[in-house]
Parts: structure tokens; C-alpha cells; sequence
């Protein structure tokens, strides 16, 4: 009896000695900042002397809310990271199909294609695009020189850009966590579904989709998150003039040094972040759930 | 149901010819097995009838309708999967009514065929639970249950027995047999499990190497094997390898000297039934082959006993003795007299 106990009180030992480092660790590097930066969001800020000032007041948080240039950036952001993870999921579940049903001997080198581009860093691969999608870009240059158009296409230090640039960054993560998700479903119920009378489209909306829900809420939530705080992309394909909400935190702590307002758009580009990933995966999940039992 | 007629079904990829100029007849409400070791196209047959496989050459034919360029789903063809292959997010009701659905039936009219398909498999009061909550024999009923209910042309099984344990499947094996035998329905499986084939088919195609050896009724296949594959296959035998010397004789290569009836010269191989040979201590009497031999290896399998006996350095024969009272259980390294008659023998020539 007591040796049990005492064999349980070991484990329990081991387990947090084991599990310990890791929570110090997120406890101390997310939480601690989190907390410290919260507390800054809600102090004043002395434009003369760019100086922090000790209070307690929601001024920062309402400034944002209430200037139309920081309003418009959010809605960008929003808009940008909606349009890219819709896209996402539309070109990735294709891929990721084929991926999680191919039979190749070459499945490893396909897996390894599409991880490829985690390995070029944000800003390197941004750099690229610049290249191409200048005005004397590769693309511009191609098309013009074949007689296609006459003055260049205006892609560089657009929306456009910065959709294509996140996209490429993201379209990764949305396929593997779709593959992962697809190769577990049995292909003998997609069968199924055929045999009994459902065309290619109606398999896919009542067998393949709910079935890869999973996969493709992980593969939203991450490619929307990463979307929503993607800094490198815009600010380097967007251009100077080009607002979403990561650069423009960055731009309040570096260039403004005014921790208290670039604090309080850090914490509201987190809350919407969040706010919306919750509603969007509380609705799709009643969906489905609604589908399930009509 | 419907008659299946396919003509000339052919599937080839690349090099590898999967299923070579297969035809066949189902009749109406017959219960077909195709029988074959692994890779041998029964599956690729089956599957060219369900659609899921587009044919290189050759016709399916449905209640006289050609359906080899219709894709599954415009088929009529009720499948049930090896792997039961359900809906792992629907109830076992939803599961059954999709077909109906597709189908665009009545919603008062899905609700009661999916009641009577499943009571048809004894599975009523069992719709409002997933998948996941029934046994693997339960899952296998549903499967059965959904194929059915939307009142298929031709039921297709492939391998549906393999997943349950032996017990069970026994007991499925005669249950799936007399559902269709009671609804009348045209049926062809697959397996590779003879014993499942010889339960459960009106008639059997036995595969190999993509084409079909032969076809016939149980009795058929064991008793007048068409080639000596059939003979090996389906059930056991011993195969004595030598020449025929003249129709009626046969010399194996370890020199004995067997009666026969039929046969070419030539070279060839001589079948036995292990259960058409007796043996005993003594010579026997009035038996066109009696031989001498040794006992080397004895296994006791319930019903019977599996004797093999040394007859010459390079033939051994395989006797199987029905485990009565009485019966003659000879010991390992025992001298023993075996004999048959000259008809219990098949030749096979090269």
C-alpha cells in the first residue's frame, strides 16, 4: 500500500521534473512580457520628451478604435488574412489530397517540395518576389518582351502582393495539416459514398469534408494567425504605405518608442486574432454538427 | 437484381496484366465466388464490376444494360468493403439512409427502408449509434444493411468475412448465404478462403495470374479439377510428379509404378485426395494400388488425423483418416500399407 503510494509519489516527481523546464519556460518568455506589456498598454505617453508616463486609463485603446488609420489597418489585416487562409485551404486541399492518396515511390520527395520553402526564410523569399514582381521585374519584363502588355502590371507594393507573398508562405502549413488529417481517412468510404450513388461533389461536401474537418481547422487557425502577424511579408512587398497590424506595432516601439499605444495594438491584434478564430471554429464545428444530425 | 454478364474484361497496367479476357455469367439471384490466392485479379475484377476500376478492354453488362463506361455512382451496384468502409461521422441510420438520399426517396420512405434493412440484419433499435460504438460483427451488418437498402442490381462483397474473428465468421458466413438466398439476390464476392467460398457460392470461378481457371459448382472444382492449379488450390492433394508410360499408367520419378485411368504419355503429375486413400497395417485387398511405406509425420486436427507416409525417397503421400472409433492411427516410423483406387487418382499432364 504504502509502497504504492510512494511509487506514485515518485512518478509524480519524475513527471514534473520531466514537464517543469518547459512551463518555467513558457511561463517566463510569454506570459511575464504579456503581462508587463498589458500594464503598458494602459499608461500615457509624453509626445514631448517620447517618454512613458505612469496612469491608468484606456486612452490608447481608444485613440485606436477611434482613428480612422489605425481602424483601416485592422480591417486590412483582417481582410488580408481571411482572403490568404481562404485561399490556402482552397489550392492546399487539392494538393494535400494528392499528397495523402498518391501511391508513388516519390511520396517523401513530394512531402519534401512542398516543406522546401519553410526553409527560405520570410524576408529572403519577400526579397525574391521583389525581384519578380517589379516594374522591370521578371514577370513584368516576360510579359511586355512577349507583347502581351503594354506598360507593366502594377503587382509590387500592392494588396496583391502581399496576398500572393502570404500565401506562398502559409500554403505549407495548410497542406500538411490537411495531408496528416486526409491519409487517415480510408479511401474505401470514399468508395463507399460512389457506389452508393454520390457524384464526385456530393462525396466530397458529406464524406471528405467533415471527415478532414479537423485538419482543416488546424490548417485555417495556424494559416490565419501566421496571416494576421505576418510582418515581413507586408512590410517588405506592401510598401512603406501599406498598413496591417504587425508593422505598425513594430513601427510604435522602434520608431515612435511609444510602448503604451504600440502595447495596446499589440494586445488588440491578439484579442481579434483570437476572437475570431473562436467564433469561426464554434460556427463551422455547429455546422457540421447540425449536418450530422438533420 | 439483375443478371451480370462481363464479357471479355480485361485490365492491364503497363506490363502487368492484372485480369486477362474474364468472362462470366451471374445469373439472376446466383451467388457467385471468385477464388484465388492474393494478386490473382479476383479484387480487380470485382472492382472493374463496381466501377472503381476503368477496364483496358471487355463489357459489364447489368440486367442486359453495358455500364463499362459508367462511373460507379450511376451503377446501381450495393458494395460492401473489407474494411466495412462506414461513415465514421454519421449514425448507423444515416449511414444506411445515404444511399436512399442520393437517391432522392421520400423522407417517410428512407426512414421506413432503413428500419426494415435493418431489421433485415438484426440490427434494429441500433441506428441512433456511430460506427464506432459496435462490435466489428455489428459494423459489418450495417455495411451489409446500407448496401442493400438502396435494392442494388448486384451485391458486390470483397472479402467481407476477412476482418471478423473464425468463430464469428462462421456464423456471418451462413448468415450472409441465407439473406441471399432469401431475398433472392445476385451476388459476387471474393475471397481467398475456400472454406468461406465452398459455404457460401451457388458456383465458383477459381483466378490466378489474372485469368480464370475454371468455373463450378463446389463438387465440380474438388472432384474433376479442370487443371492441376484447381487441384491444388481447392482443397488438398498429393501431386506425384513423373510420366504417364501409357494411358492408365503413370511412373513417379521415384521409380513406383501407379494405376491411373485416362491420361497422355507424357510427362505430368498425378493428384490424390488425401481422404480417397486407406490405410492400415496390413495389406489391403481389391484396391488397384497397393503400396508400402512409413509413417514419418502424424498431426492430430480434431476431426481427423493428417498422416504423411514415405513411399519412395522422393514420394510422399499425404492420408487423412476420419478420427472415428476404431480408426487406424499409425505412429511415427511405422511400416503402414496404403492403397486407393486406380479412379481416385486425376493425371495432369505438362
Amino acid at each position: 500500500m504504502s509502497l504504492a503510494i510512494d511509487r506514485q509519489r515518485s512518478r509524480l516527481l519524475t513527471a514534473s521534473a520531466l514537464i517543469g523546464p518547459a512551463t518555467i519556460f513558457v511561463a517566463v518568455s510569454l506570459f511575464a512580457p504579456l503581462a508587463i506589456l498589458f500594464r503598458f498598454s494602459l499608461n500615457g505617453f509624453d509626445k514631448a520628451t517620447k517618454t512613458m508616463v505612469e496612469a491608468l486609463t484606456a486612452a490608447n485603446y481608444i485613440h485606436f478604435f477611434t482613428d480612422p488609420y489605425y481602424t483601416a489597418a485592422l480591417a486590412t489585416t483582417v481582410k488580408i488574412a481571411l482572403l490568404s487562409t481562404v485561399a490556402c485551404l482552397v489550392l492546399g486541399f487539392p494538393l494535400a489530397y494528392v499528397v495523402a492518396r498518391t501511391q508513388s515511390r516519390f511520396k517523401h520527395l513530394l512531402i519534401i517540395a512542398i516543406v522546401l520553402p519553410l526553409f527560405v526564410g520570410n524576408a529572403v523569399r519577400a526579397a525574391g518576389w521583389m525581384v519578380v514582381f517589379g516594374n522591370k521585374g521578371f514577370v513584368n519584363a516576360g510579359l511586355t518582351g512577349l507583347g502581351l502588355i503594354d506598360k507593366p502590371l502594377e503587382i509590387m507594393f500592392t494588396e496583391k502582393a502581399v496576398i500572393i507573398g502570404i500565401i506562398a508562405v502559409n500554403l505549407p502549413f495548410m497542406v500538411l495539416s490537411l495531408q496528416s488529417v486526409i491519409e487517415g481517412i480510408d479511401r474505401a468510404v470514399e468508395e463507399a459514398a460512389f457506389s452508393l450513388g454520390a457524384p464526385p461533389l456530393t462525396m466530397f461536401r458529406r464524406v471528405l469534408w467533415p471527415l478532414a474537418l479537423p485538419g482543416i481547422l488546424s490548417g485555417t487557425i495556424l494559416t490565419f494567425i501566421l496571416a494576421m502577424n505576418a510582418y515581413a511579408t507586408p512590410y517588405l512587398l506592401g510598401g512603406p504605405l501599406f498598413k496591417m497590424m504587425a508593422p505598425l506595432v513594430y513601427n510604435q516601439f522602434t520608431q515612435q518608442t511609444n510602448w503604451p499605444f504600440g502595447g495596446a495594438i499589440a494586445f488588440i491584434l491578439m484579442a481579434v486574432t483570437l476572437g475570431l478564430t473562436v467564433v469561426a471554429n464554434l460556427l463551422i464545428q455547429r455546422r457540421s454538427a447540425r449536418r450530422t444530425t438533420a | 437484381m439483375a443478371q451480370l454478364d462481363i464479357e471479355n474484361l480485361s485490365k492491364r497496367y503497363g506490363d502487368f496484366q492484372a485480369v486477362r479476357e474474364v468472362s462470366l455469367q451471374v445469373a439472376d439471384g446466383e451467388f457467385l465466388v471468385l477464388l484465388g490466392p492474393s494478386g490473382c485479379g479476383k479484387t480487380t475484377t470485382l472492382r472493374m464490376v463496381a466501377g472503381f476500376i476503368e477496364p483496358t478492354a471487355g463489357h459489364v453488362k447489368l440486367g442486359g444494360r453495358d455500364v463499362t463506361l459508367l462511373p460507379p455512382w450511376r451503377r446501381n451496384a450495393g458494395m460492401v468493403f473489407q474494411s466495412y468502409a462506414l461513415f465514421p461521422h454519421l449514425t448507423v441510420a444515416q449511414n444506411v439512409a445515404f444511399g436512399l438520399e442520393m437517391r432522392k426517396v421520400a423522407r417517410a420512405e428512407i426512414a421506413k427502408r432503413v428500419d426494415d434493412a435493418l431489421a433485415l440484419v438484426r440490427l434494429a433499435g441500433h441506428g441512433g449509434r456511430l460506427p464506432r460504438q459496435l462490435s466489428g460483427g455489428q459494423q459489418q451488418r450495417v455495411a451489409l444493411a446500407r448496401a442493400l437498402a438502396i435494392h442494388p442490381d448486384v451485391l458486390l462483397l470483397d472479402e467481407p468475412l476477412s476482418n471478423l474473428d473464425a468463430k464469428l465468421r462462421q456464423e456471418v458466413r451462413v448468415e450472409i448465404r441465407e439473406l441471399q438466398q432469401k431475398l433472392g439476390l445476385t451476388a459476387v464476392m471474393v475471397t481467398h478462403d475456400q472454406e468461406e467460398a465452398l459455404t457460401m457460392a451457388d458456383r465458383l470461378v477459381v483466378m490466378s495470374e489474372g485469368a480464370v481457371r475454371q468455373v463450378g459448382t463446389q463438387r465440380d472444382l474438388y472432384e474433376r479439377p479442370a487443371n492441376r492449379f484447381v487441384a491444388d488450390f481447392v482443397g488438398r492433394s498429393t501431386f506425384f510428379e513423373g510420366m504417364v508410360e501409357a494411358p492408365g499408367r503413370f511412373r513417379t520419378d521415384g521409380g513406383l509404378t501407379l494405376a491411373c485411368v485416362g491420361g497422355t504419355p507424357g510427362r505430368g503429375a498425378l493428384a490424390l485426395r488425401p481422404e480417397r486413400v486407406g490405410i492400415a497395417s496390413t495389406a489391403g485387398s481389391g484396391l488397384d494400388n497397393n503400396l508400402r511405406g512409413t509413417v514419418e509425420f502424424v498431426s492430430y486436427l480434431g476431426a481427423l488425423i493428417d498422416i504423411h507416409v514415405r513411399l519412395s525417397p522422393s514420394d510422399r503421400l499425404i492420408v487423412h483418416v476420419a478420427n472415428r472409433d476404431g480408426a487406424f492411427v499409425p505412429e511415427v516410423g511405422q511400416p503402414v500399407h496404403v492403397g486407393w483406387p486406380a479412379a481416385a487418382a486425376q493425371v495432369f499432364n505438362e
